[in-house]
């Protein structure tokens, strides 16, 4: 891997040299450890590619492939140090993604060396006039930090919980399995029934543990699963509690179909005449019909006339002699009769 | 038919299985169909989903014999629409941009000759070029919508041709207004291209997936990202060629930019309406997730997000230099690119869509060269939008290869629903369809959605046409099965070879065979070769193996169909999972038998895989064990619905392993196998096999007329209407449906 970097002083490979690392310090530059001790054998000199001046201590395990990006993450890192503002401190977000224009661009600046005497004021100038946010924003976390740091938590606990629910469940299926063996040995020994009956008792009994077992293990862990936002509100994690309430489609297949059938009233009287009909067969003539405030809630004078003619008829051919059968056949008969009088 | 009514009236989703070659697509457009001219006001569009290419023009030839139908019966012509859609690559008619092999390479063509701002620089100068086909269709096209008819892909090209106007973009634009489109599955389910495509589908439609056994896994690839280390230094590449197109750009027209830049501190998406030619690069995110949100400053302007962008990438490279396997969750890899690199969450959220902006501006044209930064980009994406359902793995070797470094980073989608959430969401009917769901009851768990109608349907046949059998050992009574430890063994294999040997001896033309994976076919070739089994073989027909190298196989495959057509008769090797066991018919005397040898798991030390597992049981308790056998399963059966392939055709599927006659196993086979899988025949030997082979064989070998199916399986329509046969319709319906 990486065999073609290459030392620029001393022109040495890792393919060739397979220990060598690369060190890079503010200017950019990298070199390889051993130049390093050579020229800086004093403590401090030239880098021999910018000739600017640096300190031995300074000098860090080059990182990534490119070294201008470890020069830019080492100044982005003591930059952020002092720009620490976050959102909740600017009233809009315009202000705020202004701001975070500002602090790339003084960053992209130290970096390319472009007009440093002004940016070096800028930061100075922020510096003095934000030293009490900046030293405050320190110890705060913002909140997308915190969002991440609950989220590692909850998967650490959850994986925790996990790991000893299984392996508790594993021991107590040995265990079970190393009881149930020694009940079979001790059964055998000591009591008088055939012992093919009891080894085909244990065996029942077993496939019956066994297909309780998987259940214990299939429960729902009792980690509550925290709903957390993005940065635009847009909720997340509610995946986990959705799942919680996630209902199997039951397996009917044993179940016989429903069927409906008519509900049977024991009307005990003659059937009143039915609702539409009321009009026509002028009983609202002794009524009050219904206002206007009545009707916009949807009821009519039909109504309480249905009900009262129901109430007055039902129950009139009620007699505690009579069973049930006659009782319907009177109903019928005596349905007719009432036609014929109200046609009549 | 009538599942799918109750269906479409209760605006539900469905899961149907019907056996193969049943005429599954005919029921499903004919009844959608005549749904929508019965309630034109509550569907309004059926969108059928198809895998492959040809499958796609399978369905609008079923589509085009309805439509003449109808037109026979009703004596007028019919006011439907139905169109294909394919990508560029299928439709394109520009005489150069249409010879290109690969379709990346012609799409990136296309949006070199059609994005606006090529043909904004042709108004000005006649030499840059464009397509005339294009410009044909954005001058007349839009006013003139496709008349009512079928459509296929030769037909858009035609027409096409004849108009002088370009198919794709003909199609693209027809999709609002068709009753029906057929396409591919990534269509709707890749939020990359369901963003472009299928965004002004109406919510009254009906979806239909067709082959959907495989869904969850197209879902899980479609929000998946892969990052090899190749792929990194080629970002790196394009990341120069970024920067240098930019200083280029502020020394010859910095307004441009400078347009940009103030467009983004705006915080106006997209100020200028996107035309369609100019979403060649789009967001990774499904819809619902996309942020209404300015894009952050840190990212605003062209060098920043440039920085921005090689930091990312140094990042990852730095990732990637690890010596041991390394899993983590999307939350574990913000907090620490956070600490390494200093990268918020919200910046990295905007990657994709910063990106593709950027590239608009900068007016590149060629855009092939940027898909490993595109990839990197829509990985930055996702990993910090989705905190759930997600893992990231980086392996730094293969496993089959420990010395050799190659370092690679899955970001991993765990979560099948994610992907096909919104497709649920959005339509009011989606139907999902395969001639081998079983266990049907597992859909719906790791897709996360509640169907109103789950039915596996049953074949009537005048015949027993199918002969599913369990052979569990050889004749030496050694039990048969690629269990792990015992796949070595030389017994098993002799044992296997044997049975296909007296299997070949008594089945005429075309027999396949299924074995695990390319690796076990292999050694057991090899080892049937030493045995000599392989000549013994060869006595009896000839043998085709299918391999890796997907002309090989095509080629293999060519001749093992000549084989079978001159009567010579044909053996072909293939692998579960494989291109043959997926979308390959073998009708009638192409596959008079089919034999699984073991069962076909997945290759189960994957991490991704394991990764997968754990999450299905934490968030659906699901065990895995259910899951390893439920996908082994469904693809044994996907196998052995490769030789029946309609009402007339016959077939002997054999199932060699031991393993396939317990319950939990032979449960998990669709209904209209498991009906003929008698117990009887459950627990063979080889010998034992034959016998009810050739038995079998003599019987269906008889003549067989239209006047044998007549009252079974084929109804005249008097006997349709017969009081007896509505009552038997009227039982079975609601037998079946639960």
């Amino acid at each position: 891997m990486d065999d073609y970097q290459t030392c620029p002083k001393c022109k040495t490979t890792k393919y060739r040299n397979p220990a060598m690392v690369l060190m890079v310090n503010a200017c950019g530059h990298a070199l390889c450890e051993s130049c390093v001790e050579l020229l800086f054998a004093k403590g401090s000199g030239a880098c021999p590619e910018c000739k600017c001046p640096l300190r031995r201590n300074n000098f860090r395990v080059q990182l990534f492939e490119d070294p201008a990006v470890d020069k830019e993450v080492d100044i982005r890192k003591r930059i952020l140090k002092e720009f620490n503002k976050r959102q909740e401190d600017f009233p809009t977000l315009r202000e705020y993604n202004d701001y975070l224009e500002e602090v790339e661009t003084i960053i992209f600046n130290l970096v390319f060396d472009i007009d440093p005497t002004n940016t070096n004021k800028m930061i100075d100038n922020y510096k003095k006039e934000n030293k009490d946010i900046t030293q405050k924003n320190r110890n705060r976390q913002s909140q997308e930090e915190m969002e991440l740091e609950e989220l590692l938590e909850a998967e650490k606990a959850q994986q925790s919980e996990k790991a000893n629910l299984y392996v508790n469940a594993e021991l107590e299926e040995k265990k079970q399995k190393h009881k149930a063996r020694e009940k079979l040995i001790d059964e055998l020994m000591f009591s008088d029934a055939d012992a093919k009956s009891i080894v085909a008792s244990h065996v029942q009994a077993t496939a019956a543990l066994a297909k309780e077992q998987p259940k214990v293990a299939a429960q729902p862990s009792s980690v509550v699963v925290k709903s957390s936002k993005f940065s635009s509100g847009v909720q997340i994690g509610l995946r986990g509690q959705h799942t919680n309430a996630f209902l199997p489609i039951p397996k009917q297949e044993d179940l016989p179909l429903y069927r409906y059938t008519a509900p049977v009233f024991d009307y005990d009287g003659p059937p009143p005449p039915p609702i539409e009909k009321l009009g026509k067969l002028n009983y609202f003539a002794n009524i009050r019909a219904a206002n206007i405030t009545e009707r916009a809630g949807g009821y009519t004078e039909a109504m309480s006339c249905c009900r009262a003619l129901q109430e007055a008829l039902g129950g009139l051919f009620y007699s505690p002699q009579l069973t049930h059968k006659t009782a319907v056949l009177a109903t019928n008969s005596s349905t007719q009769d009432t036609d014929d009088m109200e046609t009549t | 038919m009538l599942e799918l009514k109750r269906a479409l009236d209760a605006k539900g989703h469905c899961l149907l299985e019907m056996p193969s070659g049943t005429g599954k697509t005919t029921t499903l457009l004919s009844l959608i169909v005549a749904y929508m001219k019965a309630h034109p006001l509550d569907l309004t569009k059926l969108v059928y989903c198809s895998r492959t290419v040809p499958e796609i023009e399978k369905v609008m030839e079923e589509l085009r014999k309805l439509m003449n139908y109808y037109e026979k019966e009703m004596g007028m012509e019919q006011n439907i629409l139905g169109l294909a859609l394919s990508s560029r690559k299928n439709l394109c008619i520009h005489p150069s941009v249409s010879k290109e092999r690969e379709g990346k390479v012609v799409d990136g063509r296309c949006y070199s000759l059609t994005a606006s701002f090529v043909r904004a620089r042709h108004a000005a100068d006649d030499a840059t070029p464009i397509c005339e086909f294009y410009e044909g269709f954005d001058a007349h096209g839009k006013e003139f919508p496709l008349p009512p008819g079928v459509y296929n892909l030769d037909d858009l090209k035609e027409y096409g041709q004849m108009k002088r106007w370009c198919p794709y973009f003909l199609a693209r634009h027809t999709i609002t207004h068709a009753n029906i489109v057929v396409y591919s599955y990534h269509y709707l389910l890749d939020p990359k291209i369901a963003e472009v495509v299928s965004k002004e589908i109406s919510k009254t439609s009906v979806v239909v997936f067709d082959e959907a056994h495989n869904i969850d896994n197209v879902c899980i690839d479609s929000m998946s990202v892969k990052i090899t280390k190749r792929l990194l230094d080629k970002c790196s590449n394009s990341i120069t060629i970024l920067e240098t197109t930019i200083s280029n750009m502020k020394e010859n027209d910095s307004k441009r930019l400078e347009k940009e830049y103030k467009r983004l501190v705006e915080g106006l998406r997209d100020a200028t309406i996107a035309r369609e030619t100019d979403m060649a690069l789009v967001n990774p995110v499904l819809p619902s997730e996309i942020l209404e949100e300015a894009v952050p400053g840190t990212i605003r302007t062209a060098e920043h997000f440039v920085a921005f962008l090689k930091r990312v990438v140094e990042y990852i490279k730095t990732r990637l230099r690890v010596q041991h396997v390394v899993q983590e969750s999307p939350a574990g890899f913000l907090r620490d690119i956070h600490t390494k690199v200093c990268i918020d969450r919200k910046p990295l959220r905007f990657t994709a869509e910063r990106l593709a902006s950027l590239i608009r501006t900068l007016e590149i044209s060629d855009l092939t060269d940027f898909s490993p930064l595109v990839t990197v980009s829509h990985f930055a994406t996702l990993v910090s939008t989705y905190t759930k359902g997600f893992t990231i793995i980086i392996e730094p070797f293969e496993d089959r290869a420990p010395t050799v470094s190659n370092p690679i980073l899955y970001f991993s989608c765990l979560d099948s629903s994610i992907a096909i959430k919104p497709v649920f969401n959005r339509f009011q009917t989606v139907v999902i369809t395969s001639g081998t769901l079983s266990p049907l009851d597992m859909y719906p768990k790791i897709l996360d959605f509640h169907p109103v109608i789950m039915t596996s349907f049953t074949m009537t046949l005048a015949r027993p046409c199918i002969l599913p059998m369990i052979v569990s050992k050889g004749n030496d009574q050694v039990a048969m099965s690629s269990r792990y430890e015992t796949r070595e063994d030389t017994a098993v294999i002799r044992n296997y070879g044997n049975l296909l040997v007296e299997v070949a001896a008594a089945v005429p033309d075309g027999i396949v065979c299924f074995f695990t994976s390319y690796l076990y076919l292999e050694t057991i070739v090899s080892s049937w070769y030493d045995q000599g089994i392989i000549d013994q073989l060869q006595r009896h027909k000839l043998l085709f193996i299918e391999t890796q190298d997907a002309a090989e196989t095509s080629l293999a495959l060519i001749n093992y169909i000549k084989a079978c057509d001159n009567g010579r008769g044909a053996v072909l090797l293939s692998v579960a999972r494989g291109k043959v066991s997926e979308g390959i018919d073998f009708d009638h005397h192409l596959g008079r038998a089919v034999l699984m040898f073991g069962i076909p798991y997945v290759y189960t030390q994957s991490r991704i895989l394991r990764a997968r597992l754990e999450y299905l049981r934490d968030q659906f308790q699901i065990r895995e064990n259910d899951f390893l056998t439920f996908d082994a399963m469904r693809h044994a059966a996907q196998c052995l619905g490769r030789c029946m392939r309609g009402k007339t055709d016959y077939g002997i599927m054999v199932l060699a392993d031991k393993r396939f006659s317990r319950a939990d196993k032979r449960s998990k086979l669709p209904k209209w196998i498991q009906e003929h899988l008698k117990d009887t025949n459950c627990n063979l030997s080889t010998e034992e096999c034959v016998q009810i082979c050739k038995r079998w064989l003599r019987q269906m070998a008889q003549p067989f007329s239209r006047e044998d199916q007549l009252g079974i399986s084929l109804l005249t329509l008097e006997q349709l209407q017969s009081e007896e046969m509505q009552k038997k319709i009227q039982q079975r319906a609601q037998g079946v449906s639960f």
